[in-house]
C-alpha cells in the first residue's frame, strides 16, 4: 500500500491569523486508496442483530460523556453541544412529528464504566444511536456494544485509526490519528524545522500509543530523525523527571507529547526543572486551558493540533459560538463541544433524511451523510465511518490558545498494520 | 542507559523517594502505636495538597503576601489542617474500635479512605482539576551544578523533608512524649498500666503522622503542579506503604530509607529504559527483602507482616 496514496484538500474556509496553506504538495501521489472515502474499508461489516426500534412520541439518542474523572472539562462540552444540537433540531419542529430524547450517562473517564454506560444506553433505554466518547480508549469498548446491538455509534473525538475498522456501525466526527499524527510532523519539520525529535507516550492510553506511532512513521518519512522514545503511564505517578533526563541526554531538537493535557501540563513543568529547553508539540489532547495552569513556564509558547478554534471567522463558527455562549453563558472551553454539536448533527442529519425509526436502518443512513456544514469543517462520512476535515495548529499562550496555521486534510496511510 | 545522567538521576530519585519517606513515616508510626495500616494515610496526603491549593489561591489573588512568606504558611495550612482531620479520623473512626479485633479496624481504615476520595468526588466531581499555579512558586529557578540541573524547589523539598525528619527522630528520642510513644509502641497495655495516657499517645501519632503527609502532599502538588483530584492520594499511599514495609513497618529510620530506597529504584528502572516496570519494580524489592527479611530492613523478627 502506498505511504501516501493522495493528497487532498477540503474546502478550507479562511480563518484569522491563519496562514492557510494549498496542501497539496505532498510527495509520494497515488496508488489508489481511501482517498474520498470512495473505496470500501476492510472489516467494517455490518451488524446482524434485530437492532432497536423508536416506540411512542420520542425518538431516544444516548450520549456517553466523560462527565467526571480526568477528562471532565472534554465531557462537559461535548454534553452541552450535544444538547444545543438536540434543542435546536426540536424546536424546528423534529423529525415526523417525532421530537428528539437525549439521554445523557457519565462515563466517569473509564473504559469499563463507559461499556456499562452504553450497555444501559442500548440494553435498557433503546436508544437508536449512541453519540461519544471524547477518548479513544472509552470508545473502544462502547462501540464494541453498539455494534453487537446493531446500534450506530458516532464518536465525538476518539481519533485513533483503528476505532471505525472494528465494524459497519461505527462512525465519528473528528478526524483521525493517522491525519493528525502526519499533520503534526508535517508541522514539525516544515515549520518548526525540527530534525530529530523525541517522542513521550502514555502507554495506558490507546489514543496516546496510537499517535505516537503515526507520528513517528510519518515524521522520518518526512527526512526527520525518531531520537528516542520514552513511555509513562497515566492515572497516578506525576512524576517525569526520570524519562526527561533520558531524553535530554540524547540531545533531541523538539518533543512530541502524545499525551492527554492531565500529564502533558506536569511534563512541561518538568521538564524545565531537568533543563530540556526544546519545543514541545503534540496532538488534539492538549485541549484544555487546564494544560496552561499545571504546564506554567513550561507550556507557553508550544504548539498542538485541534479541530477548529471558536477564533475562526467561518459563520458556522461563530454561529455555534453564539449559541453556545447564549444557552450556557460561556463559550465552549474545548473543542468537544463542537465536535460534540457536529457529532450529534450528523445522527439528526440522517435521521431527518431517512425517516428511520430503527436502529438498523439508521447505521446506512449515517454512512450516507455527505457535505454536512460541521463547526469543525465539512463532514462526509465515508465509506471507512470517518469524517475528512482540516485541522488547526494551535500555541499556547498565558491565558487561552492562538490558532498559528491551517493544515489542509491529507491521506496518510500507515504501512504498518 | 547513559552512566552520564546516573548522578541527576539519583537526585531525581532522591526527590521522588524524599516524599515517599514523608509519607511512610505515618504509616510507620500508626503502625508502630497502634498496631493498624491506616490505609487513609494516602488521602490526608490529597487533602493537605488541597489545603495548600486553596491557601495559594485565596492569597495569590490578592498579591499581598511576600511569596515565600506564602509557601510557608501553605505549608503550615496543609500540616495544621490535614493534623486536625487526622485527629477527627481517629476519635470519631479509629478509637471506638480500639478493643475490636484488628480486621475490623483495619476494613474500617479501607472505609476511611473510601469516603475521603468519594466525598472529595462528590464535591469536585463537576469542576476542572486545578493546579497550584507556577507563579506561586517563587523557587523555581534551575540551579546547574557539576553537569546536575535541579531546581531551587527541588532543594527545598528535600532541605523540609530532612528538617522534618530529623525534628521527628529529636522528638521520639529525646522527649517525654516521645518516650512514651515508644512505650505504648512495645507494650500497649502495660503502658497503660503504668500510669501513660495512651489516648494522648495515640493522639499525638495520628497529629505527626498526618501533618507529615499534608507536607508531602504540599510540596509535591507546588514542585510538579500536579492537577488536583480526590484520587491522587492513591498510589503515593500504596507505595509509601510498601515502603515502610520495606524498612520493617513501625520503625522510623526504616520508613526513610524505605522511601528513598523505592524513589531511587523507581527512577533507575526508568533510566535503564524499562518505564514499564516502574510500578513493579517497588514490588519486586519488597517481595526479595521480605524473603530474607521478614521483618524489613529494620524491623524486628518478631514483627512479621
Amino acid at each position: 500500500m502506498s505511504l501516501f496514496s493522495a493528497a487532498m484538500a477540503l474546502s478550507l474556509a479562511a480563518c484569522s491569523g491563519c496562514s492557510g496553506g494549498g496542501g497539496t504538495d505532498n510527495p509520494a501521489p497515488s496508488g489508489g486508496g481511501a482517498a474520498g472515502g470512495t473505496a470500501a474499508a476492510p472489516g467494517r461489516e455490518l451488524p446482524t442483530a434485530e437492532g432497536n426500534k423508536a416506540e411512542g412520541d420520542t425518538i431516544k439518542i444516548g450520549l456517553i460523556s466523560s462527565l467526571s474523572g480526568d477528562n471532565q472539562p472534554w465531557g462537559e462540552d461535548s454534553k452541552n453541544g450535544a444538547q444545543l444540537a438536540v434543542d435546536e433540531f426540536n424546536a424546528a419542529g423534529g423529525v415526523n412529528g417525532k421530537m428528539i430524547e437525549l439521554k445523557v450517562e457519565d462515563t466517569a473517564s473509564k473504559p469499563e464504566s463507559g461499556k456499562s454506560a452504553t450497555e444501559k444506553l442500548v440494553g435498557e433505554d433503546k436508544v437508536l444511536a449512541v453519540i461519544g466518547e471524547v477518548a479513544s480508549g472509552i470508545t473502544i469498548p462502547a462501540a464494541q456494544v453498539c455494534q453487537e446491538n446493531s446500534v450506530p455509534i458516532v464518536a465525538v473525538g476518539a481519533t485513533r485509526v483503528d476505532i471505525t475498522q472494528k465494524g459497519g456501525a461505527i462512525f465519528r466526527a473528528c478526524f483521525t490519528d493517522n491525519f493528525q499524527g502526519a499533520a503534526m510532523a508535517k508541522f514539525a519539520y516544515e515549520d518548526l524545522k525540527l530534525r530529530n525529535v523525541a517522542v513521550m507516550t502514555d502507554r495506558k492510553l490507546p489514543y496516546s500509543t496510537g499517535l505516537s506511532d503515526v507520528f513517528k512513521e510519518a515524521f522520518e518519512f518526512f527526512g526527520g530523525k525518531i531520537a528516542t522514545e520514552e513511555f509513562y503511564e497515566s492515572g497516578g505517578n506525576m512524576d517525569f523527571k526520570a524519562q526527561l533526563t533520558n531524553i535530554k541526554s540524547k540531545n533531541p531538537d523538539g518533543m512530541f507529547c502524545s499525551g492527554y493535557f492531565t500529564e502533558v501540563g506536569p511534563i512541561a513543568r518538568q521538564r524545565e526543572q531537568v533543563g530540556l529547553n526544546v519545543p514541545m508539540f503534540g496532538g488534539d489532547g492538549w485541549d484544555s486551558t487546564q494544560l496552561i495552569n499545571s504546564g506554567g513556564t513550561g507550556i507557553q509558547g508550544q504548539y498542538f493540533l485541534n479541530h477548529y478554534h471558536n477564533s475562526e471567522q467561518r459563520a458556522e463558527v461563530q454561529d455555534f459560538v453564539k449559541k453556545f455562549q447564549a444557552k450556557y453563558n460561556h463559550p465552549p472551553a474545548t473543542a468537544m463541544g463542537a465536535l460534540g454539536y457536529d457529532a450529534t448533527n450528523v445522527v439528526l442529519t440522517a435521521l431527518k433524511a431517512s425517516g428511520a425509526t430503527d436502529s438498523k436502518s439508521l447505521i446506512t443512513a449515517i454512512a450516507g451523510v455527505k457535505d454536512m456544514k460541521g463547526v469543525s469543517g465539512s463532514i462526509t462520512i465515508g465509506a471507512d465511518g470517518n469524517a475528512q476535515k482540516p485541522a488547526l495548529v494551535l500555541q499556547v499562550g498565558k491565558t487561552e490558545f492562538k490558532p498559528v496555521k491551517q493544515i489542509p486534510f491529507f491521506v496518510f496511510e500507515s504501512k504498518k498494520k | 542507559m547513559d552512566w552520564g545522567q546516573l548522578p541527576q538521576q539519583l537526585v531525581n530519585g532522591v526527590q521522588l523517594g524524599a516524599v515517599y519517606a514523608l509519607i511512610a513515616l505515618g504509616y510507620t508510626m500508626v503502625y508502630g502505636v497502634l498496631r493498624l495500616i491506616n490505609f487513609a494515610h494516602g488521602d490526608i496526603y490529597m487533602v493537605g495538597a488541597y489545603f495548600a491549593y486553596y491557601t495559594a489561591m485565596v492569597w495569590f489573588n490578592r498579591m499581598t503576601m511576600n511569596p515565600y512568606v506564602m509557601l510557608i504558611a501553605m505549608l503550615l495550612i496543609a500540616m495544621v489542617g490535614c493534623a486536625i482531620l487526622g485527629v477527627i479520623i481517629e476519635r470519631l473512626a479509629y478509637r471506638p474500635l480500639r478493643n475490636a479485633p484488628r480486621i475490623s479496624v483495619l476494613i474500617t481504615a479501607v472505609g476511611v479512605s473510601l469516603f475521603l476520595e468519594y466525598t472529595g468526588r462528590l464535591i469536585f466531581q463537576t469542576s476542572p482539576q486545578p493546579s497550584i499555579v507556577e507563579e506561586v512558586n517563587v523557587l523555581a529557578k534551575p540551579i546547574h551544578f557539576a553537569g546536575i540541573t535541579i531546581q531551587q524547589s527541588q532543594l527545598a523539598v528535600l532541605g523540609v523533608t530532612l528538617v522534618l525528619m530529623t525534628g521527628l527522630w529529636i522528638f521520639v528520642t529525646k522527649t517525654t512524649m516521645g518516650r512514651a510513644m515508644r512505650a505504648v509502641s512495645h507494650d500497649f497495655a502495660t503502658a497503660s498500666l503504668m500510669g501513660v495516657n495512651v489516648d494522648r499517645v495515640v493522639v499525638v501519632t495520628f497529629v505527626i503522622g498526618s501533618s507529615l503527609a499534608g507536607a508531602a502532599g504540599m510540596m509535591n502538588a507546588t514542585a510538579f503542579g500536579q492537577p488536583l483530584q480526590p484520587f491522587i492520594g492513591l498510589i503515593p499511599g500504596v507505595k509509601a506503604f510498601v515502603a515502610a514495609v520495606l524498612g520493617g513497618i513501625g520503625n522510623i529510620p526504616g520508613a526513610v530509607v524505605g522511601g528513598l530506597i523505592m524513589g531511587c529504584a523507581e527512577v533507575l528502572v526508568v533510566w535503564a529504559g524499562y518505564a514499564g516496570y516502574r510500578d513493579a519494580v517497588a514490588f519486586v524489592i519488597l517481595i526479595v527483602i521480605l524473603l530474607f527479611r521478614p521483618g524489613g530492613l529494620f524491623g524486628s523478627t518478631a514483627d512479621k507482616v
